[in-house]
């Protein structure tokens, strides 16, 4: 009993870092399934997106005179809104130009590819150092959602549910607008077969933009919500690439609803581990990657390709 | 047609032109080239985890040479510098040494915020008999098991800073210690100090985290430490993973629930940081607001040699950098030879007055370690800061002796000069 009792917070704890880690995932999914290109650039939009946000809610308007005084004046939580929505969005058009400077990779081998969005990750970390310094930055978040809150014997941070509970949401946001809405049938279909959406009258070249900007977005939108957990600094992005990528192969590249179970289970993987042996904590994730590709290479539901039958 | 004897003296007169111009190019050469730089190649991080404290090293010794170059150089010739990236990678770290020796034919070679990185680099140094000055790693090892002869340690290390903080901990809060360790050299061997300190003074380990590097999630950690209910947490975890950790702790509010010891805490890894995520007691070497003879004019050349960073202050990383590199330079021009052997026994030598070095006792060089031996300082959060800057509040400070390491002296060996490779750049 007593060994439930203790194990209790870290299952909490391992389910709401699962959702976090599910959040960080679905951009990268979204990119890899539908563009079949592993976006290296994921982290440092990661990065940008909290970085527009932190200068958003934040901003120094001291040379503004009176409008500056009256935004910084405005909630805290009116500000954190418009750094989540602004930043997310100058980020979606950040990956419409990558996209862009993409287009003469299609169709060629992988490497290029890869090649690019690494060269993009460079540029962008370098360009957040230049614009904003190396030193450690900090994303204030309203003050309803900071602090702690205790439960048993327990302290647990406010912040952190709201984050996993924000990334539920989103998780259920990108479902019901892949599952219930034309553009997403036609990312679905894409994904599944790029030039029969194009023999139908699809647009690709403009799927692929929107596709590339969503995923942008939301790789922006995890890093102004895992920030202020993690810190920010020019390379938090790094830390982001290696977790994604492997819960996207762990869940089965493509799958959406792989992608968040995968994250779940690496989430509640670490956690526990975490707690008994913390020195492998880290090494948890890859060892569960190594299990589950033994058994399914796929990953867990990935689906196996026509060309296999 | 020219006569015979014509011919002669136009041989006569081509010949001696030719003497006088390969003669004057000789003395061109000799008499008014200018002295051939001396090349210093920086082993910094500029990524991985120390990158941001790998660049605040980098200027402090950047602003030593300058200052160096404003007079001239040393021993009349102009200090170049090189730097390549060390990724906070022990493997890079050996590389770029090799590398910056073998192609940039570098004289000495500067930095170091990892141990693990200061250790490979270190290595490479001593066969080449390249003098390395390890400037901000501060594992015990570097002046103890690792030591060599070419290389100098000039940061305080793990056991300097458990001797300043543990024993007051353990009396003022109580007996239960939990240590939380960064799962490489620096940690274990910060740890294993704290470790020995701690059974010396009657108290209990209750138990030990080891904190994988490049650790963003502490919750796990954080819960842990709630079930163990410890009374002391002596911490050895750097870097970004110790930024990470401190933003969790202080949205748990756990900052003041326990007693937190912090071996020592960089400038540039809390600089910028809110208030409520600097607390329990740390260690540092120096700080900028310590009022001592010299402390201002230090700061204000600071300001104006890097008048755009964000940093606005220099902190205890730039101080090492700067002050290594500075002793470096002067040992050079005292012993008159950039000859590793006569500038290692200059070094060896080495004593710096406390009023220039702007701490509260002398400094000086362990010919036996080769680790600085400073001022320890004990510091907290300043709860009333006058300025965003104004960080720490400085509790006590111990002198070298106080808090010496007698593990270093119990297991360095020195390579003899024989063994040591001759080198003048």
């Amino acid at each position: 009993m007593d060994i439930l009792i203790n194990l209790l917070p870290h299952i909490v704890n391992g389910l709401s870092l699962g959702l976090l880690f599910g959040l960080i995932a679905l951009g990268f999914m979204l990119i890899v399934g539908v563009m079949e290109l592993i976006n290296l650039a994921h982290g440092s939009l990661f990065a940008l997106g909290a970085y527009f946000a932190m200068t958003i809610i934040n901003p120094d308007l001291s040379s503004w005179g009176a409008i500056g005084a009256w935004y910084v004046s405005l909630p805290l939580g009116f500000r954190y809104f418009l750094g989540l929505v602004i930043g997310a969005f100058l980020v979606a058009l950040v990956g419409m130009g990558l996209e862009v400077c993409m287009r003469r990779t299609y169709g060629k081998k992988a490497e290029y590819g890869l090649l690019l969005t690494f060269g993009a990750a460079l540029v962008i970390e370098e360009t957040i150092r230049i614009t904003w310094g190396s030193g450690e930055q900090f994303l204030p978040v309203p003050k309803m959602m900071s602090g702690a809150f205790i439960a048993g014997d327990m302290i647990y941070s406010t912040y952190r549910f709201y984050a996993a509970g924000f990334g539920a949401f989103m998780i259920f946001v990108v479902w019901l607008f892949l599952e219930k809405t034309p553009f997403g049938a036609m990312i679905k279909a894409g994904a599944h077969d790029s030039e029969m959406v194009r023999a139908l009258g699809v647009n690709l070249t403009r799927l692929r933009l929107y596709v590339f900007a969503f995923g942008a977005l939301l790789a922006a939108i995890a890093g102004i919500i895992l920030t202020p957990i993690w810190g920010l600094r020019p390379h938090v992005g790094v830390d982001v690439v290696i977790p994604a990528f492997l819960i996207i192969v762990l869940g089965g590249i493509g799958s959406f609803w792989g992608a968040i179970i995968a994250g779940v289970l690496v989430g509640l993987v670490v956690a526990i581990v975490g707690a008994y042996a913390s020195q492998w904590s880290l090494m948890s994730m890859y060892i569960l990657l190594i299990v589950v590709l033994t058994f399914r290479t796929r990953g867990l539901l990935g689906k196996k390709s026509t060309l296999e039958n | 047609m020219f006569e015979k004897r014509t011919i002669q003296s136009l041989k006569t007169l081509l010949a001696a032109g030719a003497i006088v111009t390969l003669g004057a190019g000789v003395i061109a050469n000799t008499a008014f080239a200018a002295p051939v730089p001396l090349v210093i190649g920086f082993t910094s991080d500029s990524s991985g985890q120390y990158a941001n404290s790998g660049a605040s090293d980098r200027r402090g010794m950047l602003m030593a040479i300058d200052e160096f170059n404003a007079k001239g150089g040393v021993l009349g010739r102009m200090i170049k510098t090189v730097h390549m990236d060390t990724e906070t990678t022990p493997a890079t770290g050996s590389r770029v040494a090799e590398r910056v020796i073998a192609r940039e034919k570098v004289g000495f070679l500067i930095g170091a915020v990892s141990s693990g990185v200061a250790n490979a680099i270190s290595q490479v140094a001593q066969s080449h008999g390249v003098v390395y000055l390890n400037t901000n790693s501060s594992s015990p090892t570097e002046s103890g098991k690792n030591c060599h002869r070419v290389k100098f340690v000039w940061d305080g290390n793990g056991a300097n800073f458990a001797q300043a903080a543990i024993k007051n901990s353990i009396g003022a809060y109580g007996k239960d210690v939990l240590l939380v360790t960064n799962d490489y050299v620096w940690g274990h061997n910060t740890s294993d100090a704290t470790r020995k300190l701690v059974l010396a003074n009657g108290a209990n380990i209750i138990d030990e985290i080891l904190v994988p590097q490049g650790t963003r999630d502490f919750s796990s950690v954080l819960l842990k430490i709630q079930q163990l209910k410890p009374q002391v947490i002596a911490v050895a975890v750097g870097g970004d993973d110790l930024k990470a950790m401190r933003s969790q702790i202080a949205q748990l509010g756990l900052g003041d629930k326990y007693a937190w010891v912090n071996n020592q805490q960089d400038w540039p890894d809390v600089y910028g940081l809110p208030a409520d995520n600097l607390f329990g007691v740390f260690g540092t070497t120096w700080y900028y607001g310590m009022e001592l003879p010299g402390v201002d004019t230090f700061v204000t050349k600071y300001q104006k040699a890097y008048p755009d960073n964000k940093m606005k202050v220099p902190g205890n990383v730039f101080y090492n950098g700067y002050w290594a590199t500075r002793s470096l330079l002067e040992t050079i021009e005292r012993v008159g030879t950039t000859n590793n052997h006569a500038v290692i026994k200059g070094l060896e030598k080495l004593r710096i007055p406390a009023e220039a070095r702007m701490q509260n006792h002398d400094a000086w060089m362990n010919a036996k370690t080769h680790q600085m031996q400073q001022t320890i300082y004990l510091a907290t959060r300043n709860a009333n800061p006058t300025s965003d800057d104004d960080m720490f509040t400085m509790l006590s400070y111990a002198a070298p002796e106080k808090v010496a390491d007698s593990g270093a002296e119990a297991t360095c060996e020195l390579e003899s000069f024989a063994d040591t490779p001759v080198y003048t750049p």
